[in-house]
């Protein structure tokens, strides 16, 4: 498979920062994210951390080379860590919290039962597979207490996991989202325009053009 | 499995040099980085407009020295005419500056995303000139290059009208009023018309006869009464659109959509009273309208600042926010209602 192109080359979010386009408020939201490092966790304990970023790694698998990766499981623990829950749930589900301990409790006891180790230990084959038994809801361990894996992969893995991703600048500048428009939004809204505070998206053979524009992005 | 590239704040080149690729360098088909902005072309080519229409249209001729024995017309007559005139003059100046700042500001907007968004721009500024030229031009008589540039005001304004209009057609959904507020504003290119109108009426009464002036036959004060308050009425329309889409949220929104009509109205009434006859009323109306226009552009600038950011997301909430030069072309319309009071009542207007 060919490698995914940069289609917003030298765009970078963060330049805005300093610009009209973001406000104190948005700043400090943005510092306390960036402050949460790699191995920041509150909420989960010394057993839980491995295993949730296990899950991180193969759910939004990332560049080795990235000079600063998405902390993806760091920002799941911090959702949970201040209590922010997301305001509705499943009725079949736990609270969010305790879905996540039960959830990675019983994965572990899967990995164990089926592959004699913990998940965080098995290959990323392995690993998947049990992902794709969670998906489907084929995993039945009584670790699990009830709590169906399909709703725990659907509800939990992919929905806290795929938001952290996508809450930090590294991902913003991969996919040219130009992070909270507060206070400055948008004016061109049509089709194929572009407000000269926004990422400029490559066309074949005009990456250059792209990149000139995206280092104005911060004006 | 797609590898992800690496988006971390770091410039492209070290990105690219990746172990055991050779480094390339980005070699351009970067376009000429121009050492102007765009935009200043624009303006630079505006301003040259003018100013050349400036020149074509002549030294302007003070009025001699004492009216001479045998001169035709009585200096009262000669004097309204040109006043009126000159006031015409005014407010084709006034409309043609409005639509020179409107729609170079939102044709930036839109990028002058079609070629024909730079025709209002530079018409707006040769009529500008134009009628700037004529209001300092005492002298009784028409000019032919003013005449000539109002007209093309005049026609541009209309094509641009079919322009707008066919622009908001061909929308998902045609005409409907989602369309009507948030395409191209269909009554915007008139304001070019109306300021060609009124600086082609102030050669037109420089020309006529100063003691029975007459504009297409009719005499030209109730003319120009009925034509003005027709604009106004016009220009209410568009302003009442634009506040609707508003919704009112400020109640001074609502004295542009108020006032305009009970002024045109006066007009109108004027326009059937004898020749002669004092107009107090309409006067009034018609400085309250203009004056309305000049205070909607304080009013505007609170619209701005109470956007989110302020005055310092100005480059978002000026394009955004209640557009700064519309609400002289009330004034500019209202000037032209004076100077039909002007032939009316066959008196000149001082402020």
């Amino acid at each position: 498979m060919r490698p995914r192109q940069d289609l917003y080359p030298g765009y970078d979010v963060l330049a805005k920062r300093e610009s009209p386009s973001w406000n104190a408020k948005t700043r400090a939201v943005l510092d306390e994210r960036l402050a949460i490092g790699p191995e920041t966790h509150r909420f989960f304990d010394e057993a839980e951390w491995p295993t949730m970023k296990a899950i991180a790694t193969r759910i939004v698998p990332q560049p080795a080379d990235r000079t600063t990766p998405v902390p993806v499981a760091a920002l799941v623990d911090h959702k949970l860590a201040i209590g922010e829950h997301d305001g509705y749930r499943d009725a079949a589900m736990p609270d969010e919290r305790e879905a996540w301990r039960q959830g990675l409790r019983a994965l572990d006891a899967e990995a164990r039962a089926r592959f004699g180790s913990r998940f965080h230990q098995l290959g990323a084959w392995a690993q998947d597979q049990l992902l794709r038994l969670a998906e489907a809801g084929g995993l039945m361990d009584p670790a699990w207490q009830g709590m169906p894996s399909k709703l725990f992969f659907k509800h939990r893995i992919l929905g806290d996991v795929v938001k952290a991703y996508y809450a930090h600048p590294t991902a913003w500048n991969e996919i040219g989202w130009g992070g909270p428009a507060s206070p400055r939004g948008y004016v061109r809204m049509d089709f194929d325009r572009r407000d000269p505070w926004e990422a400029a998206e490559a066309k074949p053979g005009r990456e250059d053009e792209a990149y000139a524009e995206n280092l104005r992005v911060g004006d | 499995m797609p590898t992800l590239p690496d988006r971390a704040p770091c410039p492209p080149e070290r990105r690219h040099g990746g172990p055991g690729t050779i480094l390339k360098r980005r070699v351009a088909p970067v376009p000429v980085e121009a050492a102007v902005h765009p935009v200043v072309v624009l303006a630079a080519v505006a301003a040259g407009a003018g100013l050349l229409t400036w020149f074509a249209a002549g030294r302007s001729k003070r009025l001699g020295p004492a009216p001479s024995e045998g001169r035709r017309y009585a200096p009262r007559g000669s004097a309204v005419t040109a006043s009126a005139a000159q006031r015409l003059n005014h407010a084709s100046s006034m409309l043609a500056a409005s639509v020179l700042f409107d729609s170079g500001l939102e044709h930036y907007r839109g990028q002058f995303f079609n070629r024909a968004m730079y025709t209002p721009v530079i018409v707006s500024s040769v009529t500008l000139a134009s009628s700037l030229h004529g209001a300092g031009d005492t002298d009784p008589g028409s000019s032919q290059v003013r005449h000539a540039a109002q007209a093309l005001a005049g026609l541009t304004g209309l094509i641009g009208f079919c322009f707008h209009a066919y622009n908001v057609g061909k929308r998902e959904g045609g005409y409907s009023l989602q369309n009507l507020f948030y395409a191209a504003p269909i009554g915007a290119p008139m304001a070019l018309t109306l300021a060609g109108l009124l600086g082609l009426a102030a050669e037109r009464v420089r020309d006529a006869d100063p003691d029975k002036p007459r504009l297409g036959g009719w005499p030209a004060g109730r003319m120009l009464a009925l034509a003005t308050a027709g604009m106004l009425v016009g220009t209410t329309l568009e302003a009442g659109l634009l506040h609707f889409r508003g919704a009112f949220q400020n109640p001074a929104m609502l004295v542009p959509v108020t006032l305009p009509p009970l002024a045109a109205a006066l007009l109108v009434r004027a326009a059937g009273q004898p020749e002669g006859a004092s107009q107090v009323g309409a006067k009034w109306g018609m400085w309250a309208v203009s004056s309305m226009g000049v205070g909607g552009v304080a009013f505007h600038a609170y619209g701005v600042a109470r956007m989110m950011g302020g005055w310092d997301n100005w480059r978002q909430n000026l394009i955004d926010g209640p557009p700064l030069p519309a609400p002289p072309s009330f004034s500019g319309v209202a000037l032209g209602g004076l100077a039909a009071l002007e032939l009316i009542e066959r008196r000149r207007f001082r402020l």
